[in-house]
């Protein structure tokens, strides 16, 4: 933990009170990563900025066209929003894989974004619900596709003392489902996850749109597996087919959580699993 | 005939319960002391170093720092005494693996400790270090330790295996691998030294074994044992893992504070706990059976490795309890069992629950099954065929007596599982297949023949003017209910009401060397040295109680009997309080040391022939697991389980550390995976290094078979260990009988099991 932990009350005041802090900072907001990696050794700031308790960041709001959900939201507070079970079924499908009760508690939307793992149950179900991003700046405010936030493991398209205000997901009646494979039962990362939205239409499915979690440097989204399901029906066929061609879409590796061969796999298999529940 | 007992047998309620429950219990860290500095480790980085230097030039410009403490600080023999002397307290040319403390350094705070730490400067060469034990005992392997790499060996031979071997009518042969399992306790390690005015020091240590840390902080300080006093913290959770390491720990503090004058504390971090303490040694085993036409085993082979990591700490013991039960709880004629622990430049392995048994319980008893589709019978069926009974004789050539229910638990779990229903392989539904999987086992309890010149414990009896009674023993109470077990005992002995006896943390200057509190000894040891102590108070007690109540009248040709705290007799009666007083106003000794030592053992390390431990607990399983096809997940669903460990002395407890057992054992089987990598632990953390959680929890049923054990405290033998041994076997098997995959190695991911589901598909 840095020596420097400061609090500022508004967005104004942050503003204000940046150039008077140390160059090393970074925003701290539920601390359920960055404490972690503190404690790990891997987190070397001198100074964190608490913007957990933002008044600008802490709310969901339904507008006439989209439902925003600011970054400060904590997930437990998505958990039992009426507006996010309507507007992002898929996100809410997530939350219960979403680590623990208590960690839900404290973690935020913006800090699951912001920490950029590919393995982020949250922003891997926000890329299915083809959420956009907004980011804050001295004042100055961007609209980013949230796929095109993620850069890389730990890496986003967010500039020095740039902040996330929130999420903004387009009001569109659609299903959604989440699928996890983890180490256990609950409370765990993920070996592979696939996020799924679909908007239904008699029989058939009009627009998909899956992402896959811990299956490539980004939470991915699929978009030849997307493309191909659009307009189709969800026959056993068309599910076998989607499930086949996921699997050429994602690059996983081999690491200490699990291999490469097998998180391929799993993402036909929770896919077809996930089109099934829809279907 | 069962014994008329007002405690023994009966779920009284934990005597820690409450102050851990509202968080009040005092645990290392939670103590405090005026002008205490802290301490923290310097680590080696590498798996193999030549120290070169050791500089704390950039720490000292830390505000708060006060100083470094190397191998030159020590005053004593630079050897921690366990069982074999080489491991050095701190190391003085060569660090041998990751993670291992090469030196220390003391600050005003624990933060500033942190930092300085970070900022000692090691100079070090790499030298060429081992990884893998198999490949540690090859002839061209680096060396490490001795010129084979074997810290130690064992032999168990009787018959001829090879002939056997050669007539049998049906042979099974495999090899198995098990993975390290960490500890997990709750609290990690930490200790508090404070010098004395006259040179010596206290010592608050988490520990299961103050005499251990008591040995290794006079060895370091090099001071007599009675300038030392050794008290023991409330200890968050042991498991084996605070048997042996705790002494390094504390003896790491006491070199501090006899350094700097000052108390000091040394509390570690989770990281450093899972890189540099004690873990489950990873295991291989080849092992083959054979048997006759008739499906009755005729021989069996085991060669059984051990990882031993960097030091042999308690490997040599370790390994000897794992091959004593190595060919399982069967009649076998012919046996040949070889075993090795190998030294490999990684963290140090010791104790863990059931102390090198499970790893080879996982092999043998994945391997009768193969061996009982081969034969064509049914796994219990085969079993039942060849279990050891009462007369029977083990490997070892011991010949067991009355206190062997085993038939007895494998028929109960048998019944209870609805075993001969489920057994045979059930259809899919879906994509999850459903099967269910048995074993069987023994375990030797206490140190048995190798550990045998410390198996004996002390206790002291005490009984205040007031009538309340305290108890002192050796051995500690780390969340297994040794403060309630043992208080029920000294409660029944001296007809003392429950709630006026205390059973205390250890102090080392109250009671002598009592050994380890370690395979499942502490309510057969410690029971049996406060019957001792209390049977002379029981006497003074009784015969004071009897003369009160002929005093007041009582018709004295009726029996006096005593129950709950009251003394009665023809219609009269008193309480113990009031009896207690009566002693101390007649000036009657009210307080008593007790002592007792297990009964010899006969075994010979030449050929493992001989009485190996004093009395044995038993234990069997089935466990239902539901296994999805596609992902190769296991569930487990429901564990049966059955045990013979004596007489219970208190159910509710017992049930408690069975639930453990099988979780832990569960949790191990299949998921926990420490990894390591080129010599790095890769995951020392609770982030990928997975336990389960309650949500992974199975249905237990739970029963106990009391085969009383006459040697036993109210006739009770020993269970901590026993409900975790068969877990991953049973569990194992049942995965085989849900969907054909028979997988070799624990944690039985289920990347593991959809490899071998594709190896089933392609068949």
């Amino acid at each position: 933990m840095p020596e420097i932990i400061v609090k500022p009350s508004n967005l104004k005041e942050l503003w204000k009170m940046l150039p008077g802090l140390p160059a090393r900072r970074r925003y701290l907001a539920g601390g359920t990563d960055l404490v972690t990696a503190g404690v790990a050794g891997v987190e070397h700031s001198e100074c964190w900025i608490d913007i957990g308790d933002l008044p600008e960041l802490g709310s969901i709001k339904e507008a006439a066209g989209s439902l925003f959900i600011g970054s400060g939201v904590k997930i437990s507070e998505i958990e039992s929003s009426k507006a996010a079970a309507r507007w992002c079924p898929a996100l809410v499908a997530a939350i219960p894989h979403f680590a623990s009760p208590s960690l839900r508690n404290m973690a935020t939307l913006g800090g699951n974004a912001a920490n950029a793992s590919p393995c982020a149950d949250g922003a891997c179900s926000l890329v299915a619900e083809g959420a956009s991003v907004l980011l804050a700046l001295k004042g100055k405010k961007r609209r980013l596709p949230l796929v095109d936030f993620f850069l890389g493991p730990k890496l986003t398209a967010l500039k020095k003392d740039e902040l996330i205000l929130g999420f903004e997901i387009r009001k569109r009646r659609h299903a959604g489902a989440y699928l996890k494979l983890g180490p256990r039962a609950y409370f765990g990362i993920s070996k592979a996850a696939v996020a799924v939205t679909a908007e239904l239409s008699g029989g058939a499915v009009k627009r998909v749109r899956v992402a896959l979690g811990s299956v490539a440097p980004v939470p991915l989204y699929a978009a030849r597996t997307s493309a191909f399901l659009a307009d189709k029906k969800l026959s056993a066929e068309t599910i076998a087919e989607a499930s086949a061609l996921v699997r050429t879409e994602a690059s996983p590796i081999t690491d200490t959580r699990s291999e490469a061969a097998y998180r391929l796999d799993m993402c036909g298999v929770l896919l077809e699993r996930a089109l099934k529940s829809l279907a | 005939m069962k014994e008329k007992l007002s405690y023994i047998g009966r779920s009284l309620p934990r005597k820690d319960a409450l102050i851990k429950a509202v968080g009040a219990a005092q645990y290392a860290d939670d103590r405090e002391f005026a002008g205490l500095l802290h301490a923290a480790a310097v680590r080696s980085p590498r798996p193999r170093i030549k120290i070169l230097s050791i500089s704390d030039a950039r720490a000292r410009r830390l505000p708060g720092y006060v100083t470094l403490v190397t191998y030159r600080d020590i005053k004593g023999v630079n050897k921690w005494p366990v069982v074999m002397q080489d491991y050095p307290f701190l190391p003085e040319k060569e660090a041998r693996f990751a993670g291992e403390t090469v030196a220390l350094v003391v600050a005003a705070t624990a933060r500033a400790a942190r930092k300085a730490a970070a900022l000692v400067e090691i100079k070090y060469r790499e030298l060429p270090f081992v990884e893998d034990p198999l490949k540690a005992l090859e002839k061209d392997a680096v060396k490490i330790f001795g010129d084979d790499n074997v810290i130690s060996s064992f032999v168990i031979k009787k018959g001829s295996v090879d002939a056997a071997l050669k007539k049998a009518a049906y042979t099974a042969e495999g090899e198995f691998s098990t993975n390290y399992q960490v500890h997990a306790y709750l609290e990690t390690q930490g200790a508090i030294a404070l010098p004395e005015s006259d040179g010596g020091m206290t010592v608050h240590s988490t520990t299961q074994c103050p005499f251990y840390v008591l040995d290794a902080v006079a060895a370091a300080l090099g001071i007599p044992y009675h300038k030392v006093k050794i008290l023991q913290t409330v200890t968050g959770g042991g498991f084996g893992g605070k048997e042996d390491v705790p002494a390094l720990v504390a003896s790491h503090a006491a070199l501090c504070a006899a350094k700097t004058g000052k108390p000091v504390k040394l509390i570690y971090g989770r990281k450093e706990d899972f890189q540099s303490m004690s873990k489950r040694h990873p295991g291989w085993a080849r092992v083959a059976y054979a048997a006759d036409k008739s499906g009755r085993i005729t021989a069996c082979r085991v060669n059984y490795v051990l990882d031993g990591g960097a030091y042999s700490t308690l490997s040599p013991i370790v390994l000897w309890r794992g091959t004593v039960h190595a060919a399982g709880p069967y009649k076998i004629a012919n046996v040949d069992i070889k075993t090795y622990a190998a030294a490999t430049n990684k963290v140090p392995c010791g104790a863990f629950r059931g102390f090198g048994q499970p790893q080879v319980c996982f092999a043998q008893e994945s391997l009768i099954d193969e061996l009982a589709e081969k034969v064509g019978m049914d796994p219990v069926q085969f079993r039942l065929k060849n279990l050891l009974e009462p007369g029977d004789r083990t490997v070892t050539g011991q010949k067991l007596n009355s206190s062997c229910g085993l038939k007895e638990l494998v028929q109960t779990v048998r019944k209870r599982s609805g075993w001969d229903k489920k057994a045979k392989p059930r259809a899919a539904a879906g994509d999850v297949a459903t099967g269910i999987g048995f074993s069987a086992t023994y375990y030797g309890v206490g140190l048995g023949a190798k550990g045998r010149y410390l198996d004996r414990a002390g206790a002291l009896v005490n009984i205040y003017k007031d009538s309340s009674v305290g108890v002192n023993v050796g051995n500690t109470e780390m969340g297994q209910g040794a403060l309630t077990v043992l208080a029920q005992i000294a409660a029944e002995t001296l007809n003392a009401p429950y709630e006026s006896v205390k059973v205390e943390e250890v102090d080392s200057s109250k009671v002598p060397d009592s050994g380890p509190t370690v395979a499942s000894r502490t309510t057969l040891m410690s029971g049996n040295a406060i019957i001792e102590a209390a049977a002379p108070l029981r006497e003074r007690i009784f015969k004071t109680a009897f003369s009160l109540l002929s005093a007041a009248g009582a018709d004295a040709s009726k029996k006096m009997v005593a129950a709950g705290g009251i003394f009665s007799m023809g219609g009269k009666s008193v309480d113990f309080r009031k009896v207690v007083a009566e002693c101390w106003f007649r000036r009657l000794k009210m307080s008593e040391q007790g002592w007792y030592a297990a009964p010899r053992t006969t075994f010979r390390m030449e050929d493992g022939q001989g009485d190996a431990y004093v009395i044995y607990s038993y234990s069997a399983d089935a466990a239902e697991v539901e296994v999805d096809l596609k992902t190769g997940v296991a569930k487990v669903k429901k564990i049966w389980a059955a045990y013979d460990v004596g007489r219970i002395v208190n159910p509710r407890l017992a049930v408690g550390q069975a639930q453990g057992g099988i979780l832990q054992g569960m949790s191990w089987a299949l998921y926990e995976n420490l990894i390591y990598k080129n010599g790095i632990m890769v995951n020392p953390n609770f982030t990928d290094y997975v336990i389960a959680t309650t949500a992974d929890k199975p249905e237990y049923d739970i029963t106990f078979i009391e085969k009383p054990y006459a040697g036993g405290p109210y006739k009770a033998k020993g269970m901590g260990e026993v409900p975790l041994i068969g877990v991953a076997p049973a569990v194992a098997n049942a995965i085989k009988n849900a969907c054909g995959a028979r997988v070799n190695s624990v944690p039985l991911l289920p990347e593991k099991i959809w490899k071998e589901l594709k190896k089933v598909a392609a068949r």
